[in-house]
């Protein structure tokens, strides 16, 4: 899994999407940062973090998922990877991890929002970091559908598609009536921003992400008999 | 080594390999031969476990590589078709990355990587980025990605496909070399590539083993007549009555008019018998001047051909005739039918009459 993770995430800065993904989140990040903050002449980080979760995994999630095994794929290096003696699950976590970094590394960039805030007024840095760790289970949910989605196609296109599809259709949801908040990840990250850990919603998003880990890991595994 | 007992492959509308046998021993260099599609890759992928067999069972250095994968492909080092390469890493960081993944202990992978980027000759290349090397650096870097780990065996699907004359041969001494320490199997469209580097053959079409032999023996066993192929002048159109004049010749077949005027002629004979020199004996007193005189040597891209020929043949033609001899034996079945309708009805008119007259 080390192996695997190391190269992942150097792979993500060898090529431009590390720094597109990091970039254009950072700039979701700011300008929410002025609009919900500074605009407002607010201290209130919580608006800030719900809306870069909403907008901007959106555009950040795909294009870290999109090319994960669609690439590997498309260029045959799959056959490198699973000849080798490293175990199928040790594979899709090793780049799963290396994804969950990615997200990470900007959420430790996120905090200096905290830092610029604390010129004016130190908000309580616990439950700014309550938000963040709410983020980041809620990146880990949706880079893991994003992983699933890159694991059935070898084109990176449809998987980023299907990724953007099953995160936006949410948005449409109330007009579905009751009952398929299930799938709205955005309903499990209402009390996060608060600065409130709520059970419930820890263990809907991590129940999320396994599921579709383990799908990821049953088609991985299946294809072998199926190709 | 390499045991492959009964292994077969199926796809929805076809069967890529069929029921195939075979053993390769401890250091051996085998070569699998076959045109295009002739399930080669399929058996490699097989035996390196990227995909699963339908049926059958592959044991490779004594573990079962669907039972223990994880040991099985310890043995193995593996060049898929195409070169398939991270293309984004350096030469080092590439084979470095494969070492991990073959989980080489990390106080010996510097080492090892050093050793052997010398080997295959890319030390002047290693911090080059991938994707900027020419295609025989690339060849050469999946080689090092398949060695590295230092594998009981070594499979190499098409090492050569793409490259120029040089580095074909560059390639090819590397190959030699590398059999001299594993056990190597390649896979080859080329002919005389695989008589050069392999100890034994495997000839493989539509899935099913042709024959597993040495090179030699191969080119032996489809030497069935001993050819001989005169080119000569001759105005009274003597060589007809050649064989009256040759006992030991057992044919003489006409090949193809020269522009020159000169015929073409194939003369072969039974067994063991060399007939260059009774033929510029016999042929100068027949009024035959002779322009070229050569004996036929059967090579290995014949007994390739011949082989490929005959079971392609038998598998194409089969159904075919099937059907043709199907619809033939029921319209024969059916005229019988009528046949005997005919006769039993004038029988029983006959009785009938018979009946009649005895009344």
């Amino acid at each position: 899994m080390l192996a695997v993770f190391k190269k992942e995430l150097k792979s993500y800065f060898l090529s431009p999407i590390g720094y597109v993904a990091i970039g254009l989140f950072l700039l979701v990040f700011s300008l929410f940062f002025y609009l919900t903050t500074i605009y407002q002449r607010a201290i209130d980080m919580g608006n800030l973090y719900f809306n870069t979760a909403r907008y901007g995994l959106l555009v950040i999630v795909p294009i870290i998922t999109m090319r994960m095994f669609a690439e590997e794929r498309k260029n045959g290096t799959e056959q490198l990877l699973l000849t080798s003696p490293k175990s199928i699950t040790g594979i899709v976590f090793g780049k799963l991890v290396a994804a969950i970094a990615l997200i990470a590394i900007t959420l430790i960039i996120s905090l200096m929002y905290y830092v610029i805030l604390c010129f004016f007024q130190a908000p309580n840095i616990v439950p700014v970091l309550v938000m963040i760790l709410g983020f980041l289970l809620l990146s880990i949910a949706a880079i893991s559908l994003g992983m699933f989605a890159s694991s059935i196609t070898e084109n990176q296109v449809i998987s980023a598609i299907i990724t953007i599809v099953f995160l936006v259709i949410p948005w449409f949801l109330p007009n579905f009536g009751e009952g398929f908040e299930i799938i709205d990840l955005m309903s499990s990250y209402q009390k996060f921003p608060a600065g409130v850990i709520s059970i419930q919603e820890v263990v809907r998003l991590v129940s999320f992400a396994a599921v579709f880990i383990l799908i990821t890991i049953m088609i991985m595994q299946r294809r072998k008999s199926v190709k | 080594m390499i045991e492959i007992k009964n292994v077969t492959k199926k796809y929805p509308n076809i069967t890529a390999v069929d029921h195939i046998n075979f053993e390769v021993k401890d250091g051996e260099v085998v070569g699998f031969l076959g045109p295009n599609g002739a399930g080669k890759s399929t058996t490699m992928n097989m035996i390196t476990g990227f995909i699963e067999p339908t049926e059958g069972q592959i044991i490779v250095n004594g573990f079962d590589i669907a039972k223990k994968p994880k040991k099985a492909k310890k043995q193995i080092g593996y060049m898929p078709e195409g070169t398939p390469l991270y293309t984004e890493l350096t030469v080092k960081e590439f084979v470095n990355y494969m070492a991990e993944l073959k989980e080489v202990k990390a106080k010996q992978r510097k080492e090892m990587v050093k050793r052997i980027l010398s080997e295959v000759g890319l030390e002047n290349v290693q911090n080059k980025i991938i994707r900027n090397l020419s295609r025989g650096y690339k060849q050469r870097v999946s080689m090092a990605g398949a060695l590295v780990g230092d594998p009981a065996v070594i499979i190499l699907d098409e090492p050569t496909v793409g490259l120029d004359p040089k580095q074909i041969t560059e390639i090819r001494t590397l190959i030699k070399e590398l059999g001299k320490k594993h056990t190597v199997i390649l896979s080859s469209h080329i002919l005389s590539e695989v008589s050069q580097i392999c100890e034994r053959v495997v000839i493989i079409n539509h899935g099913k083993i042709v024959a597993i032999d040495t090179p030699e023996n191969l080119e032996n066993k489809t030497k069935e007549k001993n050819t001989i192929l005169v080119t000569v002048e001759d105005p009274k159109e003597n060589m007809k009555n050649l064989q009256e004049q040759v006992a030991e010749i057992s044919e003489v077949k006409f090949l193809k008019d020269n522009e020159d005027g000169t015929k073409q002629y194939a003369i072969s004979s039974s067994g063991e018998i060399d007939l260059r020199k009774k033929l510029f004996e016999v042929l100068p007193k027949q009024e035959i001047t002779i322009f070229e005189l050569k004996k036929s040597e059967s090579t290995l891209e014949d007994a390739f051909i011949k082989l490929i020929d005959t079971t392609s043949s038998q598998t194409v033609e089969e159904p075919v005739k099937d059907k043709a001899t199907i619809k033939a034996e029921k319209k024969e079945e059916k005229a019988k039918a009528k046949e005997e309708k005919a006769k039993e009805k004038q029988a029983k008119k006959e009785e009938n009459k018979k009946k009649g007259g005895d009344k």
